[in-house]
């Protein structure tokens, strides 16, 4: 995300997002749509529950001994010939795979979905190095074509218009195409496949690494993961340490999941399964294949809050339900992951800072605690996320002596009788109909838009005598 | 750049500040994976009417065309009708000793070119000439090693002969099995998994497992599906009677 | 536990409670120096400030044999939260325990604690349920609230389209992102006038207090209601 953009309060960007009634009408659909999906998928899955909870346990358990897993995953993935990087930091990574470039004189680079990529800005820093990088999964073929960064983890175009679509394709591919979904897509099929056969390397995510046998495993819809990995000469994926699971046991585990919480089919169209360079007997496959290990703020979690964070396996089923993504969309958010996952991840990647406001940009209603597939209970993160900041001194000194205050009130039987003969006091000019409206200040904020109900005239505790 | 010792030593500490958030283990692996799935096979056979059944039921549903033949002989015939469905005057296949079957006599005769690849002729030569018929052909044909009935899906691996772009260029890809591939559960799937990797290079002459899902598709523009972004458009499966 | 809402805003609630408890047989007594159960501290991140509260709450309430809150989120907060507040003083901490367990929210307190589905009440209309995100996902209670609904034979009981989704409201969230918290009530409330009941029920002043205060600013002749005024019979109009 653009510093322009984070310059302005997050309230602001969400209320820029709120005016947008295209975005509006988009994030209702889609949104509408993955959520039936997923629980229709679900209703016919009585095995979903028990999976679930494998799932996490797995996730915890390969956290317990991660270092262990990485190390025997790294073994096996240079057992096939394959070779294994170690990137710290965001930079690291991106030098890593600039220094592939340089070396291997690689011009032109496609790329299969891959958020660890956004999250180091891998693109710009290949632009900047004379390498072309070209995005194929459709969404975000369309969102690099229009200099734009995804607002959903799964379906990245989500707030662009088929009109919009046909416009831009017309306008980069020099053609003139008809705003259809089919239209557009063979479209882009024709002109990715030149690019694909092409390209001197292939870039990709990993959903899973398997530590047991060196198995990277990718998940998609559309057949791009299965092109960038078999055709050009070199296969970089990209992957956060978390993302590793111990054996093939496990992983059906989270197959079985997965594309069910995401999209609410039974599997993705395709999971391909790549362990290292082609083989000697093969035809086609990679000559080299290069794993970059990618820690980026994530090692330090693991004795955090945020632990649990490192469980998710971004499946966007939270961003589905979030009352507040589904009005906001991801880009007001402002960061590589949207969405109540992605507040965490941002303070995870980023520091606390960085969530200063995002943090409370949650109801806590908890929808998304009940359909992630690996039960992260996100609120409760987002409320120890909330004392940090309180401790750490993040929130605004105002607010911390507003709710100081606060509690001493509530601490204080006299105090607080006291407030409610004053609150009806102080009231009095604002009472409408029995209601009060244009409050001052912070209350301000709620009557702007709904009334609220006076103190009453007796508060329970003074009627409580002739009840009793 | 960091080092592999850093890196790890790194993530231990990290690992040894605290004893997790409750007592949890992986899923336990199979103690012998030879041995389980053999018993996986043994169950199959008895049941593989009702996988296959399952198994049309769910590759439909994913927009599948399903076909049935009594024996290997039928292929080519098969192949041949589907093939003209398309207009397709060139199909590309795996290795017919892979396959177990040749469609080149039969198709060739009706004027359908047959590109097969061939094991062990892999220079880079043949890796040229191979992609070019692949990214040619209108119709690709690959066996399948196993096949899921849960979900509708092909599971094929690569390697020697079975080249993987047979699945993925072709607008048409045709799969074609016998009732030994079937599985019903994606359980059973990880059993397979497991064993297959007990020795994986005598196992497996390739680097990738794709499990396929129907054609491939998108709904990236406005939630609106459409088929064939990549790879295939359509996707069919043949099933062979004879055992 | 008559909550902070309830007794400063919405006091008809809690008599309306009150009178319906002791119809069904139940001796009520109230702690007369109960504040709030220190949620909205909780919730912002001041967890040193919502333990003293919650400590002061605990002791507060040791003698009763059952405490029942017309809210789900107050019930959650010391079912769920105050045991690990508290959890660095083992006294406290046990009184914790103990308060946990005898805590109820209203409706869940009538169905599993009285065994009463069937009331009695003179109200007569088409309602709609909206489910309080802390009762529902919380506590797990969606059941109770909607049987005894059912149970007021005046009653016709329309399910509201999305009842599970948020009202918007997620305490301070309401103020701190005044926009979006309006945008999210908008899209609640059409559902709500979509069903054409004459009623929104709730169990949680929170809720109501968001939903009703956009119904009135809208001049709907939508209602929002607490169940126990709905049970007692106590709705006005």
């Amino acid at each position: 995300m653009s510093d322009a953009l984070l310059r302005t309060p997050f309230p602001e960007r969400a209320g820029a997002a709120l005016q947008d009634r295209f975005l509006q009408e988009a994030l209702r659909i889609a949104t509408t749509k993955f959520i039936d999906l997923r629980k229709e998928s679900f209703a016919g899955f009585p095995q979903g529950e028990a999976l679930r909870d494998r799932a996490r346990e797995i996730k915890e358990a390969t956290l317990q001994h991660l270092d262990v897993h990485l190390e025997r995953l790294a073994d096996n993935v240079e057992r096939v010939g394959g070779h294994v990087h170690w990137a710290t930091t965001a930079e690291e990574a991106r030098e890593m795979v600039l220094r592939l470039c340089r070396d291997r004189g690689v011009r032109m680079a496609v790329k299969s979905k891959s958020m660890a990529t956004e999250e180091i800005d891998l693109n710009e820093a290949l632009e900047h190095a004379g390498v072309t990088p070209v995005e194929t999964d459709l969404g975000e073929y369309i969102i690099q074509l229009a200099h734009e960064k995804p607002s959903h983890i799964i379906a990245p175009a989500i707030h662009k218009t088929k009109g919009q679509v046909a416009e831009l394709f017309s306008r980069e591919l020099k053609g003139s195409f008809e705003a259809d979904p089919e239209i557009l897509t063979a479209v882009a099929r024709k002109a990715l496949r030149e690019k694909f056969l092409q390209a001197d390397m292939g870039i990709t995510g990993a959903n899973f690494a398997v530590a047991d046998t060196g198995t990277v495993v990718l998940v998609t819809n559309e057949g791009n993961g299965r092109m960038v990995t078999s055709l050009p000469r070199i296969h970089v994926a990209l992957m956060g340490v978390e993302k590793v699971i111990p054996s093939m046991t496990d992983l059906v585990v989270f197959l079985a999941i997965l594309a069910r919480s995401a999209t609410g089919q039974k599997l993705s169209t395709y999971t391909t399964l790549v362990r290292g360079p082609r083989r000697a007997g093969e035809l086609e496959g990679p000559e080299e294949f290069h794993l970059i290990l990618l820690d980026n703020g994530r090692a330090r979690q693991i004795a955090s809050t945020l632990r649990e964070a490192l469980y998710c396996l971004r499946c966007g089923a939270c961003l589905n339900v979030c009352p507040v993504y589904r009005q906001i969309g991801g880009h007001a958010y402002g960061y590589t992951y949207p969405g109540p996952i992605g507040i965490l991840l941002t303070a995870m990647l980023k520091g606390n800072e960085s969530v200063r406001e995002l943090a409370h940009a949650s109801s806590l209603c908890g929808a998304c605690k009940d359909v992630c597939p690996v039960r992260i209970d996100i609120p409760r993160m987002l409320v120890e996320l909330r004392e940090h900041l309180d401790r750490e001194k993040i929130a605004p000194w105002t607010e911390r002596v507003v709710f100081r205050a606060l509690r001493r009130l509530l601490l204080s039987p006299t105090a607080y009788r006291l407030s409610a003969t004053v609150g009806r006091w102080v009231q009095r000019p604002f009472i409408r109909h029995g209601r009060l409206r244009g409050l001052p200040l912070v209350l301000g904020k709620w009557t702007r838009t709904r009334d609220l109900p006076p103190v009453a005239a007796r508060t329970f505790r003074e009627r409580w005598k002739e009840l009793s | 750049m960091t080092g592999r010792a850093e890196f790890i030593e790194r993530i231990r500490r990290e690992v040894s500040k605290t004893p997790g958030l409750f007592g949890a283990s992986s899923a336990p692996r199979p103690a012998d994976a030879a041995t389980a799935a053999e018993t996986v096979r043994r169950e199959l056979a008895e049941r593989w009417p009702g996988a296959l059944e399952r198994f049309r039921v769910e590759f439909e549903r994913v927009a599948g065309v399903f076909h049935r033949v009594p024996d290997l002989a039928a292929v080519p015939a098969a192949l041949g009708a589907i093939a003209r469905e398309y207009d397709a005057t060139s199909l590309v296949t795996w290795d017919p000793a892979v396959l177990g079957f040749d469609a080149a006599p039969a198709l060739t005769r009706g004027g359908i070119e047959v590109v097969a690849a061939r094991a062990g002729a892999e220079d880079e030569a043949a890796r040229l000439r191979h992609r070019e018929q692949a990214a040619r052909a209108r119709v690709g044909v690959t066996g399948a090693d196993f096949v899921l009935a849960e979900t509708g899906t092909l599971i094929l691996l690569s390697g020697s002969g079975r080249p993987r772009s047979t699945s993925l260029l072709p607008d048409v890809h045709v799969a074609v099995f016998g009732r030994d591939r079937l599985l019903e559960t994606l359980e059973q799937v990880g059993i397979m998994l497991e064993a297959l990797h007990v020795d994986p290079d005598r196992a497996m002459s390739g680097a990738t497992i794709n499990f396929i899902t129907g054609p491939s598709r998108t709904a990236d523009i406005e939630l609106t599906l459409t088929r064939g972004v990549h790879g295939p458009k359509e996707v069919h499966a043949v099933f062979v009677e004879a055992p | 536990m008559i909550t902070c809402l309830g007794d400063m805003l919405f006091p008809e609630v809690g008599v309306a409670m009150v009178r319906l408890l002791r119809r069904l047989g139940v001796q009520v007594e109230f702690p007369p120096g109960q504040t709030c159960c220190g949620m909205p501290l909780f919730n912002s991140g001041y967890h040193h400030d919502a333990a003293l509260v919650a400590a002061r709450t605990v002791r507060l309430f040791e003698g009763a044999e059952h405490v029942v809150v017309p809210s789900g989120s107050c019930a959650w907060m010391v079912r769920t939260e105050y045991p690990g507040l508290l959890k660095h003083d083992p006294a406290l901490r046990a009184a914790a325990d103990s308060l946990a367990r005898r805590t109820r929210e209203l409706s869940q307190f009538i169905v599993e604690v009285l065994g009463v589905t069937t009331i009695g009440s003179p109200f007569r209309g088409k309602v709609t349920y909206h489910d309080s995100c802390h009762l529902l996902r919380g506590l797990g209670e969606s059941a109770s609230p909607r049987a005894l609904l059912r149970g007021v034979s005046g009653v016709e009981l329309v399910e509201l389209p999305g009842a599970d989704e948020c009202c918007g409201f997620g305490g301070s969230f309401s103020v701190r992102l005044p926009e979006v918290s309006s945008s999210i009530l908008d899209k609640k409330l059409a559902n709500v006038e979509a069903t054409g009941a004459r009623c929104l029920v709730a169990c949680d002043a929170g809720c109501l207090m968001q939903m009703g205060g956009g119904l009135s600013r809208r001049g709907s002749a939508v209602k929002a209601v607490h169940l126990a005024q709905v049970l007692a019979g106590e709705v006005e109009g």
